[in-house]
Formats: C-alpha cells, structure tokens, sequence
C-alpha cells in the first residue's frame, strides 16, 4: 500500500493542478493551503512525500520542512520544495534543512510527477530497508553518543569512533554504507579523512557527511574540496542532520534510479553564478524561455555551496567576481568528485586569448564573452548540457557493463569457491575412509599374530615344559606378558581413534548411574576387592553418555587401580558446588608427584613402574580428548602415598558454566595427570 | 554325549586354526571338526559341488571368522541362511575385529553369536569351551531338516 502524498501550496491553482496530476498518476493527495492545516495533517497521517511551497500565507515552509524532521513518524516521509524563487540562499536554506528536491516555478508537469513517483518509492524502500551502517567519527562522546542514538532510531547501524585513526581502522573493517565525520578532530581532521577514503579503492564509493561546529564557510569549502557528499552544522536540529543523512545515502543508493528517469525527462537546471544583478535576470529570463530552471547565485561560494546540495546540468560562471573569482570557483568545483562532470562554461567581459586559456586551464569545459548574444550563450549551454548527457549515458552503460562484468566475477568465484570446497569435503572422506579401514587392519591384523605367539608360547610350555628348565619356562611366560600387553596397547590406542571420530551426541546422561555400573563392573572383575565406594546422588550432565562411560571407566579404574595395594581404599565420585560443576573422582591410592604432573596426559606417559601398576599410557590422554571435545578441561592434584583427585568440566553441559575463554585462561594454570588404563 | 557332534570351523589362518583346534581338542566336545580355509570352502562343504552329496551329515556348528579370502564371512553367512538346508545350522562368528559395524553386519545377516578371539591363550580355551559346551550340549539343537 502506498502512503499518500501532501500538497501545501497557497495557490488554488497549484493545489488542483497538483492534485490532479499525482492522481493521474495512481497516487492519493491531500492538499492544504496553510502551514496550520499542514500541521494538522501531519499530525494525523504519515506521509510518503510531502510537496511544500516555500511562501505561504501563515509561515515559511522551511520552518515547517524543519518541524516535519523533527517528527518520528515522518522519518520515511520524502519532501519536495516547490518556490518561485530562484534564489539560490532559498534552496541552500531548503535543501540543508533536510529537502530531498527543490523544484522552482512555474515547474514540468511531467517532471514533477516522474520525481515525485521516485521519492515515494524510495520513501517505501525506506520503511522497509536493509539495515544500512555508518560509520560515525566525533571526538565528543556526548555528541557522538546522542547522534549515534538518534541514528538508531532511524533504523541505521551505527558504528562509532573517537578519531580520524580509529575511524580509518574500522571503515577498512565494517565497510559502511555512509560516513558521517566531525570537520574537527584532534589527529587528522574531517577533511584529511574524507580525502583519505577517497584514495581508498574499497572506501571511495562511501558517501560521506561532513559535521561542522559552526557556520563557518571555508570548513565546508574545504570538506567539500576533499570530497565529501554533504554536510550539516552541528548545533542544527539533530532531526535535520538525520534528514540530510538520509538524503546523502538516497541519491548515493538511488542515482542510476534518477539519471535513468526522472532528469531525462525534466526540465535542465542549469547554475548561473554572476556579481552581477542586471546580467543574472538577463541570462535567467533568456534560458526560462527555453524551459531551462535557472538557479541564480550571486559568488563562486554561494554556488559552491549550492551544488553541495543539488545538482545542476551546467554551470555559467562569470569570471570577474568579488570573493573567490569564477577561476577558483572553477578549480574548486572541478575538485570534488561528484560535481567535476558538470560542464562549467565560463562567461566573461574581455574576450582575449590570454583570459580564454586561465579559464580553460581552471577546468572549464567552455569559453563564451558576456557581450555575445543570449542566444548563442542558449546554444553554448544546450551544447554542453548534451555533451554531458551522452557522457552520462555512456557511463551509465559503461556501469552497467562492469557491474555485470563485477557480478559475472562474483559468480564465478563463488562457483570456484563451491568447488574447492566440495574437492575438500571429498579429500576429507577419502582420508576419513582411508583411516577408518588403518584402524581396521590394525585391530584385525595385529592382534592375529600376537593371538599365535600367546597360544604357541603356551602350547609350548604345557607340550614341553619338562624339557625346560626355570629360565627357559620364564622366558615362555615373558613372551606372553609382553603379547598380552601389546594387545592391550593395540586396544587402548584404536579406543583413543575412535573418541576423536563420530558425531558428539550430548543429552541428559545421569552420571552418578555410569559411575555405578563402573564399580559394578569393576567388584565382579576382581571379587576380592574391598573398597569403599561413595558416589554422590543425583549428578546429571549434558554430555555423551557413551563418551563419559569411557571417561569414568578410565578414572574410576585408575583409582581403583591405584588403591589395589591399601586395605582401606576409598574412591569417591562427585560434583563441587561451585559456579562452574566441576566433577571430580578422588581416591586415597598411591597419588603421584606433583613435580610430573604435567605429564600426565601425555601418551604413553606412565608414572608409575609396570611392575607396581600394569597399563598402557592411553587412558587419561583418552579421557582428556573426550573433555575437550565437550569444550571442558580436566586436571589433577595429588601426592605420592596420599591418593589422587582428578576433575573435569563439562561446559555446555554445566549449567550456569562461565564462558570458555575463561576456562582457556584458567587451564594455563592447570595441571595434567597420567596414569594408566 | 557330544562325540558325535561336527564342528565346522572356517578359518583361514593356519595359526589360528590350530590353536582353535588345540582348544576344541582340549575341551573334548567334538569328535569331528573340518576345516575349510576359504569362504569358498565353507560353501562347497556345506552344499556341495557334485550331486547325490546333498545327503552328506551337515555340521551342528559353524565357527566362522570374518576376514576370508575369496568370499568374507559376512557373505558365508548371508547363503547359509539363504537356504532352507541350512539356515537353522548355529553359527557363531568368531573373528578378531570388535568394530561396530562388523558386529551389526553379522547379527543382521543371521549370527546366533559374535565372540572376539582374545589374545590370551587361557581366555581363548575358556571362551572355545564355552561355546562348545552352550551350543553342542546346553542348546537344544533345531530338528534334523527334513528337506
């Protein structure tokens, strides 16, 4: 659905004539005659454009474009000026309080229409956009704070820095669709930095604002000599600088938009800057006849301000002006990027060959004196303004034509990208694959011939055992320890391949339970046993049930293990109360020295003898793979002859758990344990 | 008693025949174990090649490893219960790999039992002896094929 559109124009002509032409069009209007019924309205309707006379009867509708952006409801809301002033301090004044057109009277009937239809579709675009970001630079944090609030509102993501540095930094990093820079800054200032993204391949596209501390004339000279888009004064109404935000990042989104439609069609704005009151009226009057829109500025400021703000199809700039001189005005103009495609030609008293070549050295694209005819000066202009058009045509194609180029790239590095990693992903199995059936052969195919030196060593002694003597018979029995052993690695090693494969399956697993059954298992595996047991009731992990079976067959078994030689052996399982459940299994065992604690979940690191304590070397390394392929961390405290306290976190799995990077900090600090299994 | 009952014990390694044999011959369950080498063997011993030898007394047990040549144990398995005469025959895969999914493999092809072979020789007896004594003496065996 389209929002209507409000007409506030004191002519009842205007207002029909208006009325009429956006209903021809497909759009609703309301038309109002005063600024107070113009309040009403706005009060009451959300506007997608609003079309504004500038003298009205009860007030000046600039101050009701400046009360509009003040409005939050009319944030979206477009609005164009509508004046029968050429004057350019009138449009200066419209379109820096936040006018996104200025259209002078009498106006194109048709051009109107086709710029109001843009308005109100990028007004709709702008209801719903995608979230555009700007990247702010103010050393004032309140400032800086209230603006970067006030943005957000709007619905812009905002990033902010203190410094032109700091700025530059980021801009590489976030890439912002808009740049919005204080003029004054301790470091570079506004204008070294927008000078500065110019030169920035990647940046250079940003359009970007300039926010200045007063009305000072040459900050916004110079910021627009650096090449930046727009600016506003900061003690302005901070809606107005949203406004105006706005608009820069609009005709910045929308340009091929406009060039394409609505300025074809239109009536040429051309800019006519002379010292010279009687001349202006003259040259005005002539080119109005022509159905030109003549903008008249009195000195080269005046229009550079002007063209800060709106754009114009050509330029006649007079050479002899009080102030900066049309030359400067020229030099300057011809500086800023988005205006030095706009033919400037020069008017001029003298008409000698040393004045034609200064104007044409200062970057203008024509040379005409004052005392030629009008009409030729038509022709001049009209010829200009056709150069530029054909060249704007061509770089439109031009444009085009990169940009399918830049998008045709894109594709086929996206389709390269897809199949790199496609090849990576196939690698990835095939070396999956390849390792799954190593294991295989390793389990299968190792443990064959270790079965045969077992079996063949026993045979050996129960067949001829007689024959041998002690040595011989102890040598058989040391054949068949070192084969059992070996299988027992071979085992331990494929255990720890297989916890870093597969999926991770975390849910409720009843830990207390798993422990259980690992004593279970452990009491009937060796009956004699005596050993007081104490598991706490109640622990509940997210975790792999399948994976902590293995973690607690390891650590429950270790301390089961390392109390075989103690009459009061006692093992507890249990959960610490503190804010990150830290699970631990103690045991009063042999323990260990502390001194080789970091040795602990090496593989293969054993620290104690084989013939005190059999094992391989692989548990605990197992057991430390298992945890931190949860995101937890395990460690150990001990004491030789006092026993061993081995804990784990599980992580995601611990409610209330504090974030893993504290957890990395923290296991710098933490020991690591071996042992056996 | 169990004299009378046949083994069949498909196995390719001689080694593991034989220390398969030891223990068979140890526990004194079976008076007759026949050996085939390959999975090829196995399926010629149980159907038979040439005709008229459909009649032959088929084994009571079948001990089957998994890593065969020609044809795998898996695929053993698979015929023999593909056909009437001898897919109630028990058989037990007897093998050195563990991994899931040989295990899954053989009881969804039709293992009445799955036992790693363990290394230690003692264990290997004691686990020989108990299949025999469970499958050969405690298990009731399934009616002679009347096919």
């Amino acid at each position: 659905m389209t929002l209507p559109v409000l007409i506030v124009d004191d002519s009842m002509t205007v207002r029909m004539s208006l009325n009429d032409l956006l209903e021809d069009a497909g759009l609703e209007a309301v038309v109002c005659s005063t600024v107070a019924e113009a309040r009403l309205a706005l009060a009451e309707t959300t506007f997608a454009l609003v079309i504004l006379d500038v003298l009205l009867p009860d007030g000046d509708g600039v101050d009701l474009l400046r009360e509009i952006r003040a409005m939050p409801h009319a944030a979206a809301t477009a609005v164009m000026m509508l004046s029968t002033e050429s004057e350019v301090r009138d449009r200066i004044r419209g379109l820096t309080t936040g006018a996104d057109e200025y259209v002078g009277k009498p106006y194109d009937p048709t051009y109107l229409i086709g710029r109001a239809h843009e308005l109100v579709r990028s007004g709709a675009g702008r209801t719903s956009p995608e979230k555009e970001t700007l990247l702010l630079i103010d050393d004032s944090v309140t400032f800086r704070e209230e603006l970067k609030e006030a943005l957000e509102q709007a619905g812009y993501g905002v990033f902010v820095a203190g410094s032109g540095e700091e700025g530059l930094r980021l801009a590489a990093d976030v890439r912002p669709s808009g740049i919005v820079v204080d003029g004054v800054l301790p470091g570079i200032d506004g204008a070294t930095f927008i000078r500065r993204i110019r030169l920035d391949a990647a940046l250079r596209g940003a359009p970007c604002f300039l926010l200045t501390g007063t009305e000072d004339k040459s900050a916004e000279l110079s910021a627009l000599e650096a090449g930046a888009d727009a600016f506003a004064v900061k003690e302005d109404n901070i809606g107005i600088v949203i406004a105006r935000i706005g608009a820069m990042l609009r005709s910045a989104g929308h340009q091929p938009v406009r060039e394409a439609t609505a300025s074809s069609l239109g009536p040429k704005r051309v800019l006519a800057v002379d010292d010279s009151e009687t001349y202006l009226q003259q040259l005005a009057a002539s080119l109005d006849a022509e159905g030109y829109e003549v903008v008249l500025a009195r000195s080269g400021e005046e229009a550079l301000e002007l063209l800060a703000v709106q754009q114009v199809e050509c330029v006649l700039l007079d050479l002899v002006m009080p102030g900066i001189d049309g030359r400067e005005t020229c030099r300057r103009l011809k500086l800023v990027p988005t205006l030095r495609d706009i033919p400037v030609v020069m008017l001029t008293a003298v008409d000698d060959r040393e004045t034609m070549i200064q104007s044409l050295g200062a970057g203008a694209d024509d040379y005409i004196a004052k005392s030629s005819e009008f009409d030729l000066v038509r022709a001049r202009v009209m010829a200009q303004i056709r150069r530029k058009q054909i060249e704007d045509e061509h770089r439109t194609i031009r444009e085009q034509l990169l940009r399918a180029e830049f998008e045709a790239q894109k594709a086929r590095t996206a389709l390269e990208v897809a199949e790199t990693r496609a090849a990576l992903a196939e690698e990835l199995q095939l070396k999956n694959e390849e390792l799954e059936s190593f294991s295989y052969s390793v389990a299968h195919d190792l443990r064959a011939p270790l079965r045969s030196i077992d079996g063949f060593s026993l045979a050996l002694l129960e067949d001829c055992g007689d024959n041998l003597d002690d040595d011989g018979r102890k040598y058989l029995h040391y054949v068949r320890d070192s084969a059992q052993h070996m299988a027992r690695l071979i085992d331990d090693l494929l255990a720890l391949s297989r916890v870093t494969r597969g999926e991770l399956n975390r849910g409720e697993t009843h830990l207390s339970s798993l422990a259980g059954s690992v004593f279970s298992r452990l009491q009937r595996a060796t009956p004699d046993r005596k050993v007081d047991v104490v598991v706490a009731d109640g622990i509940v992990a997210d975790c792999d049930d399948r994976l902590l079976t293995i973690v607690l067959e390891n650590l429950i078994g270790n301390a089961w293990k390392f109390t075989g030689k103690r009459h009061d052996a006692r093992i507890e399982v249990g959960v610490m109360d503190d804010d990150q459940r830290t699970y631990f299994v103690r045991d009063n065992g042999a323990g260990f020295d502390m001194a080789y604690a970091s040795k602990l979940f090496g593989v293969f690191q054993r620290l104690h003898s084989a013939t005190d304590f059999e094992g391989t070397g692989i548990g605990l390394v197992t057991v430390q793979r298992i945890i931190r392929r949860h995101g937890g961390r395990i460690w150990a405290q001990g004491q030789v002859g006092q026993g061993a306290v081995f804990y784990f976190t599980l992580e995601n799995g611990s409610p209330g758990g504090i974030p893993s990077r504290t957890q990395e900090a923290i296991s710098g600090q933490c020991i690591s344990r071996d042992a056996a299994a | 008693m169990v004299g009378d009952k046949t083994i069949l014990l498909v196995e390719d390694n001689p080694a593991d025949e034989a220390l398969t044999l030891r223990a068979l011959k140890k526990s004194g369950l079976a008076s007759k174990v026949i050996v085939a080498r390959d999975g090829a063997e196995a399926l010629h011993h149980l159907f038979g090649a040439e005709a008229g030898e459909a009649c032959r007394k088929l084994p009571d047990l079948i001990l089957l490893d998994l890593k065969l040549p020609k044809l795998g144990g898996h695929e053993v398995l698979k015929r023999n219960r593909a056909d009437v005469r001898t897919q109630v025959i028990p058989v037990v895969i007897l093998t050195t790999s563990r991994e899931d999914e040989d295990r899954l493999e053989g009881y969804r092809v039709g293992a009445n039992s799955y036992v790693r072979k363990p290394v230690d020789f003692h264990e290997f007896s004691e686990a020989v002896l108990q299949l025999g004594l469970y499958w050969l003496v405690l298990n009731e065996q399934p009616p002679q094929s009347r096919v």
